[in-house]
């Protein structure tokens, strides 16, 4: 479903082509994206420097000198064919721990009388489900994730915000989302997680990858400060399972 | 450890070399110099490798003393250079010893000014570079623009001799360029007229330009219908067309992926070029196929292979 019978390759200037896998977000579009990627990466294709997966397409950059427009969509046609969901390697789940409501989740309030519910229901909601993560980008280390309760979803601000601060957990739409950086925005602010979406100290600067679940775990003010205070001196080791 | 010491540091200016690579998909821009060209020629000046580090300035240059013995050059932007207060050539390798201080003016024409040291910067690479990403206060000297009695340590320097590179190659600046545009990937989401405009229609560069991105203003692009899509990833160059039908060409510090119409890229080898038009100042683009952009980068590859002449042994 949403799959294209054949890969669109579309010009992106004159060092990079998208490979254009489907016309919606879906799960299983978004999967043969990572699997395509994960194979060009495995087999180390002649003259690629660097891809960038998103939802259904994956950009390419490629260098002319090394192989041309012609060979690089053929061998990119070829992995196609082979890149299935099951070639991925186990995805990883990330626990986040995520303090709802009060001064970190300054529009829980406001976004439950907006659904309807109560603000506790709400969270309750929100930290129950299994999130997946299409890609991480825009800003370094934001998560672009589905997976929200259908009763959650909800229309973006009216009136996007200047300044959202990072690590703020937020949802738009069918989507939620963490802002990794301080940034404008125009997603419901439901919580604050301690943890570092971006790190540039970090020898992996992202927390989360493309195609990894994400699990909330509800805290409180007094264990958002201690694992805070754990980050900051670099003595916090996030849960991170393979499926 | 030798070392050179910032008198005074201009506006912005910022460590860089030749960018980072593999870490657009967590969301990661290359950074790396706006004007690619000018960098490498800096660095092939003075003999250093293509990827040695050295410093990428904004308008007006910074004022440098150095601890020991060097060579260097200054490229970009049309910068007066002097050394210890006598005018100085740009585009060419020059000698300096312990405590000379080299100092660039405000640029007479182009943005971005260029200094590479022999031995290059060696600040610790992050991610496998040593370019600064401001927003990301990533790489470069503690991820930041430079400040003034910073000190920045350099590698150890290896001779170096008298170069300059050929006075045709050396761009001017104070004409409106045409840069050469691929169409493309979402060149379907406009009209006719919209694309017919992009080509005609001179672009002119804003206030509100900077390393992530060169926001134009000129004729309206027209859209066949809106101006959102499903996200994808941002090439080099990409020109982003929101709402307001104004063009943003996207650069070294670029967002990874955005939900804009991209009515096409700029090719690389004229990317420098427009990161050295100056706000008010216009440029225009050109249509070519990717495979006559395939074509005008091995001739452009070529001809910047070609543009210093070393002195014969």
């Amino acid at each position: 479903v949403g799959n294209y019978a054949e890969p669109r390759f579309l010009p992106c200037g004159d060092l990079a082509l998208s490979v254009e896998l489907g016309d919606e977000i879906n799960r299983d579009v978004n999967a043969r994206v990572l699997a395509l990627e994960y194979l060009i990466q495995r087999k180390g294709l002649h003259g690629v420097s660097e891809t960038v997966p998103s939802y259904r397409s994956l950009l390419v950059y490629y260098d002319p000198a090394t192989v041309g427009w012609d060979e690089l969509t053929r061998s990119l046609r070829a992995l196609w064919r082979e890149a299935r969901p099951e070639v991925l390697p186990p995805a990883r789940t990330v626990e986040i721990p995520c303090c709802y409501g009060g001064e970190l989740g300054f529009e829980l309030e406001a976004a439950a009388k907006t659904l309807g519910l109560a603000a506790e229901e709400v969270a309750w909601l929100h930290a129950s489900a299994d999130y997946y993560v299409y890609f991480v980008g825009f800003t370094p280390g934001l998560p672009y994730m589905t997976g929200m309760p259908e009763r959650l979803t909800i229309p973006r601000l009216d009136q996007p915000r200047t300044k959202t601060p990072p690590g703020s957990v937020s949802i738009g739409g069918i989507q939620c989302c963490i802002y990794s950086v301080e940034s404008p925005g125009g997603f419901w602010v439901l919580g604050r997680t301690p943890l570092l979406l971006y790190d540039p100290g970090a020898a992996e600067p992202s927390l989360l990858r493309p195609g990894d679940h994400v699990r909330f775990r509800m805290i409180d003010r007094a264990e958002f400060d201690k694992i805070a205070a754990a980050v900051a001196e670099g003595g916090y080791a996030p849960r991170i399972e393979r499926v | 450890m030798a070392s050179m010491l910032v008198h005074d540091a201009g506006p912005q200016t910022t460590v860089q070399d030749l960018g980072r690579r593999g870490s657009l998909r967590v969301g990661i821009p290359p950074s790396g110099p706006m004007d690619r060209e000018a960098f490498l020629l800096a660095n092939r000046l003075v003999g250093n490798a293509d990827d040695a580090a050295g410093l990428e300035c904004t308008l007006i240059g910074p004022c440098i003393e150095f601890a020991d013995e060097r060579w260097v050059a200054v490229t970009g932007a049309d910068m007066p250079v002097t050394l210890n207060g006598a005018a100085m050539p740009g585009w060419a390798a020059i000698e300096v010893e312990a405590g000379d201080v080299l100092k660039l003016g405000a640029a007479r024409s182009g943005v971005r000014g260029y200094i590479a040291i022999s031995g290059g910067i060696d600040t610790p690479p992050a991610l496998g570079s040593r370019s600064t990403y401001l927003r990301g206060r990533l790489g470069g000297f503690e991820g930041r623009v430079l400040r003034k009695a910073d000190c920045l340590p350099l590698g150890p320097a290896s001779g170096g001799a008298p170069a300059e590179v050929h006075e045709e190659m050396i761009p001017n600046y104070t004409v409106e360029p045409t840069v050469r545009v691929v169409l493309g990937p979402q060149d379907d989401r406009f009209t006719k007229r919209g694309i017919a405009v992009l080509f005609e229609a001179p672009y002119e560069m804003t206030q509100q330009s900077d390393r992530m991105g060169a926001r134009l203003r000129g004729a309206r692009i027209e859209h066949t219908r809106g101006h959102d899509i499903i996200s994808d990833g941002v090439p080099l160059g990409g020109i982003q067309v929101v709402g307001d039908g104004q063009p943003i060409v996207l650069l070294a510090d670029r967002q990874s992926t955005g939900g804009y119409t991209k009515i096409g890229a700029v090719c690389s080898f004229d990317i420098g070029r427009v990161c050295q038009v100056k706000p008010g100042q216009r440029l225009r683009f050109r249509q070519v196929s990717v495979a006559g952009a395939h074509e005008f980068l091995r001739a452009y590859r070529k001809e910047v292979d070609e543009a210093i002449t070393f002195p014969s042994p």
